[in-house]
């Protein structure tokens, strides 16, 4: 049994499981050795184990790695597969190994030391090892009546295969990998599992000698075909032939006993399909989508409006345009606003920011942006001279007019101020939990709001937190949690935790919406900084780039208004529609939680100083 | 030729590789004196090429990098002391005009908006420029042409062109030119092998491929030959990359892990 955890992703952990409970990787994972497990035997068992398993931890840990491999990936054009870790359960569970679907790689938490980790950097030979297959390997091949032998011998057949691939591109992978290849015939016996990974290593490594005839048979076959690597038939030829020399050998194969070796070579299961009634991976990600996508019905209407303080015949309604591309013009008041208003502020609760609250970290670096646009000039002392104030005063001088002393200049350090309007995506899918992690969108949003709003310069600054969600054209609630008006008391703290996500994300005539807001501000500048995490969508359009290019005209026009918009999105696949709205260095897609909250911070001050 | 303009003619042909048809469009530019701009990624190649044509075309280069700080004084010249009283110096811009010559103002973004338009009158057909200080009209030399550059990934409503000046330029696109001709280009201006170059570039465009998500801007033609550079001189595949390529675009650790995983891929694990 692979430990997958299986909360979320297409082909989860569950699935993998199942197909691993009916088929034949349930005999080969099953019942693999586990280091840890021998210390079980011993007397004083937990603390040795224990203690066996930190340092390789502290080395190798999968989750100092995970944004690092994220980044990886993405370099190779792989940046829409999100990489998790699976969860060891017990001590004595089995080996684990990298496991792949269409979506997500599942890497073990640890490697052990017997699987290498210390020979080199384990998780990225995995990774690209994992490259490799998603670049050439041709996936879910349905298993059929094949043998659990010749379905492993298959696979070996094919990781070599693709690692040629992959180091005839990329060479450095050949020393990488090649770490991790050591069986000889010395320390391993004569079992299945071992000439497994001597012929593994004999095909990976020109240089090793092995005297076994079936390990140089399969060299001999794999290099014969080694100039056609694309021909994956002549390949699953060649291990046919040595599945059946395996068996006339009688050498003995009990699944339950093989892992796939060395220890960076994922688990094979993304190459084959086990079962003939799966859906294809199309259906899984309909409903995947399906299961994201919110259909509004009366009842849930009702609950919107229910969460509003005011009723609905009094809450003030306002109508914007939206941009139909397939038109090119503006469709004059075809979306409609219905503002909710936040508490009501009083007087009193401006007392609520206490000390405390006020002393909060600042924003590091907000204060000490200079404004080099501004000159002091005709100082006594300064940094440069001034050439005007210098050539007068020697004018002076010459026409014996006493001289003026002040000749110097430098620049000033006042900051221009900034308002920022916060404007955070309220919609269903904010419930979702974090990629990577049990926090749901929306806390992490909440998060880096409080982050912010506590955390800016009141002094020069002034900030509003809003937020939106679309039931059509007709619907599009925006919530007023915290005004420029208005202090971050407790009362809208409490207010901005009691949102909750529902109906969908139009992202035009939001923006268009907290333009109209953020206009009237005096400040000289004037930020909306967009939290999301998906593409613009409501449930009346059906064209994707509709909205996407309503988005983009709300953004033009606001930099027309003097307001700029930056958009941190935590959707992995906004690739293709964030520039396209926002433009270059106008957003950010944010690959972790902990990475939100914390760059949430840096990035408003480069880009209010920017 | 004035002697004042002489020493910015530039004597050696500077290597630049064409990628499109960019010399040619250029040149015909230049024919009908339309002043340029050049956009494109930091280290793409805008001001060598500008070098190129100023060779091709025998014409002196007055270069000029932009900054926020750059007033009208710093392009058209001021009054200096000396024992004698207040002389004109002519600026960079004003030499380019009076005597004929390319004048490049790279960077021209990041120069206040203020300050870029001074360059309208010499932009259109009067091409002339007033000192308003002097009280004297320069009329632009036949020879006087004007080119322009910046990195457009860094346009932001603060820093831009006005539409004024923008629209008496004509301009051209430079990206990161192709595998193949950067490749030459790496091997060509390091002294490395074909080989290492394209590894080099290898690793450049896996970096390019992360722009927006953790880097602000993938590593560029001149990175990676700066990196050909060391390891011609001797230094390991992997020290020169990590000084001259990834260590200078990142300070994030996962960042820098994921860039020296991308020069592993290529020059292999780092023997420790």
């Amino acid at each position: 049994m692979i430990g997958a955890q299986g909360h979320a992703g297409n082909l989860s952990g569950r699935e993998v499981r199942r197909e691993a409970d009916g088929g034949v990787i349930a005999g080969i994972q099953s019942e693999g050795l586990r280091l840890a497990g021998r210390f079980l035997d011993d007397g004083d068992a937990d603390t040795a184990a224990q203690l066996s398993f930190d340092p390789e931890a502290r080395h190798a840990g999968f989750a100092i790695r995970r944004n690092e491999l994220q980044y990886y990936l993405a370099g190779f054009g792989q940046a829409e597969i999100a990489v998790k870790s699976q969860t060891s359960e017990a001590l004595d569970q089995l080996a684990q190994r990298l496991a792949i679907s269409d979506s997500q790689l599942l890497f073990p938490n640890n490697y052990l030391t017997i699987d290498g980790s210390e020979r080199g950097d384990i998780y990225r030979a995995a990774a690209a090892h994992a490259l490799a297959h998603l670049i050439f390997s041709p996936r879910h091949r349905p298993v059929g009546n094949r043998k659990p032998l010749l379905i492993v011998v298959m696979s070996l057949i094919e990781d070599a295969r693709v690692e040629r691939l992959m180091v005839q591109r990329y060479p450095g992978f050949r020393d990488l990998w090649g770490r991790f290849h050591v069986a000889t015939r010395a320390d391993s016996g004569i079992f299945f599992g071992a000439l497994a990974a001597r012929l593994a290593r004999a095909l990976h490594d020109p240089e090793y000698a092995d005297g076994n005839h079936w390990v140089s048979k399969g060299r001999q076959l794999f290099e014969a075909e080694a100039n056609r690597l694309e021909d994956v038939a002549a390949f699953d030829r060649i291990a046919k032939i040595l599945a059946n020399d395996l068996g006339q050998m009688r050498m003995p194969f009990d699944p339950a006993e093989y892992r796939v070796e060395p220890a960076y070579r994922d688990d094979n299961t993304v190459l084959w399909d086990f079962s003939e009634d799966r859906p294809s991976s199309d259906d899984q990600e309909i409903r995947a989508c399906e299961a994201v996508k919110f259909e509004p019905d009366h009842a849930d209407a009702e609950t919107v409006m229910d969460t509003s303080l005011v009723s609905a015949e009094e809450r003030p309604c306002t109508r914007y345009g939206e941009w139909d591309y397939r038109i090119e013009s503006l469709r004059e008041d075809w979306t409609t606003v219905v503002d909710i208003a936040g508490t009501d502020s009083d007087a009193c609760s401006r007392g609520a920011i206490t000390k405390a609250e006020r002393r909060r970290s600042r924003l590091r670096g907000a204060a000490q942006v200079p404004d080099r646009a501004i000159r002091l000039g005709r100082l006594h002392e300064g940094d440069d001279l001034d050439l005007n104030a210098a050539v007068d005063s020697v004018i002076q001088r010459r026409s014996n007019v006493h001289p003026d002393p002040r000749i110097f200049q430098r620049h000033g350090r006042r900051r221009r101020a900034a308002a920022v309007l916060m404007l955070m995506d309220l919609s269903e899918s904010t419930n979702d939990f974090f990629p990577g992690s049990f926090t749901p969108i929306l806390d992490v949003e909440k998060q880096a709001a409080t982050l912010v709003a506590e955390s800016l310069d009141l002094a020069h600054d002034r900030i509003a937190l809003h937020g939106f969600a679309s039931n059509g054209r007709q619907e599009v609630s925006y919530v007023h949690i915290k005004d420029f008006d208005e202090p971050f008391g407790a009362r809208q703290k409490d207010y901005l935790q009691a949102q909750t996500g529902r109906l969908s994300t139009r992202i035009g005539v939001a923006l268009r919406h907290a333009v109209a807001c953020l206009v009237p501000e005096p400040a000289d500048r004037k930020v909306i900084l967009l939290l999301t995490d998906g593409e613009p969508s409501d449930i009346d359009v059906s064209d994707k780039r509709y909205l996407v290019e309503d988005a983009r005209q709300a953004v033009l026009s606001a930099a027309l208004q003097g307001v700029r918009i930056f958009c941190l999105t935590l959707d992995r696949h906004a690739d293709p529609y964030v520039r396209r709205i926002f433009g270059t260095r106008n957003y950010q897609i944010v690959e972790s939680a902990d990475a939100f909250v914390g760059k949430i911070g840096r990035t408003l001050v480069g880009y209010l100083a920017r | 030729m004035n002697e004042l303009i002489h020493p910015y003619l530039i004597e050696e042909e500077p290597y630049y590789r064409a990628t499109d048809n960019e010399v040619e469009l250029f040149e015909a530019a230049m024919a009908r004196s339309l002043p340029m701009i050049l956009k494109g990624p930091t280290g793409c190649g805008k001001t060598r090429f500008v070098e190129y044509m100023a060779w091709r075309l025998k014409k002196p280069l007055v270069t000029l990098a932009c900054n926020e700080d750059m007033t009208a004084s710093d392009l058209v010249g001021r009054y200096l002391l000396d024992a004698d009283g207040t002389v004109w110096h002519d600026g960079p811009l004003t030499l380019a005009a009076r005597y004929g010559a390319i004048c490049y103002l790279d960077e021209v973004v990041e120069a206040r908006q203020d300050t870029s338009v001074i360059i309208h009158p010499l932009t259109d057909d009067r091409r002339i420029l007033p000192l308003d200080k002097r009280g004297e009209i320069v009329r632009a030399h036949p020879d006087f042409r004007l080119v322009v550059s910046y990195n457009p990934g860094y346009q932001s409503a603060v820093k831009d062109l006005k539409q004024s000046t923008r629209q008496r330029f004509g301009a051209m696109d430079f990206r990161y030119p192709a595998t193949d001709i950067e490749t030459d280009i790496v091997a060509h201006e390091s002294g490395v092998s074909r080989d290492v170059a394209s590894k080099l570039i290898g690793i450049a465009q896996k970096s390019r491929a992360l722009c927006g998500r953790g880097l602000e801007e993938g590593i560029s033609t001149r990175m990676a030959i700066h990196a050909g550079g060391l390891i011609a001189e001797g230094i390991g595949a992997h020290a020169a990359c990590r000084l001259a390529m990834t260590s200078p675009v990142t300070d994030d650790e996962d960042m820098q892990r994921a860039l020296d995983g991308f020069v592993e891929a290529y020059f292999g694990p780092e023997v420790s």
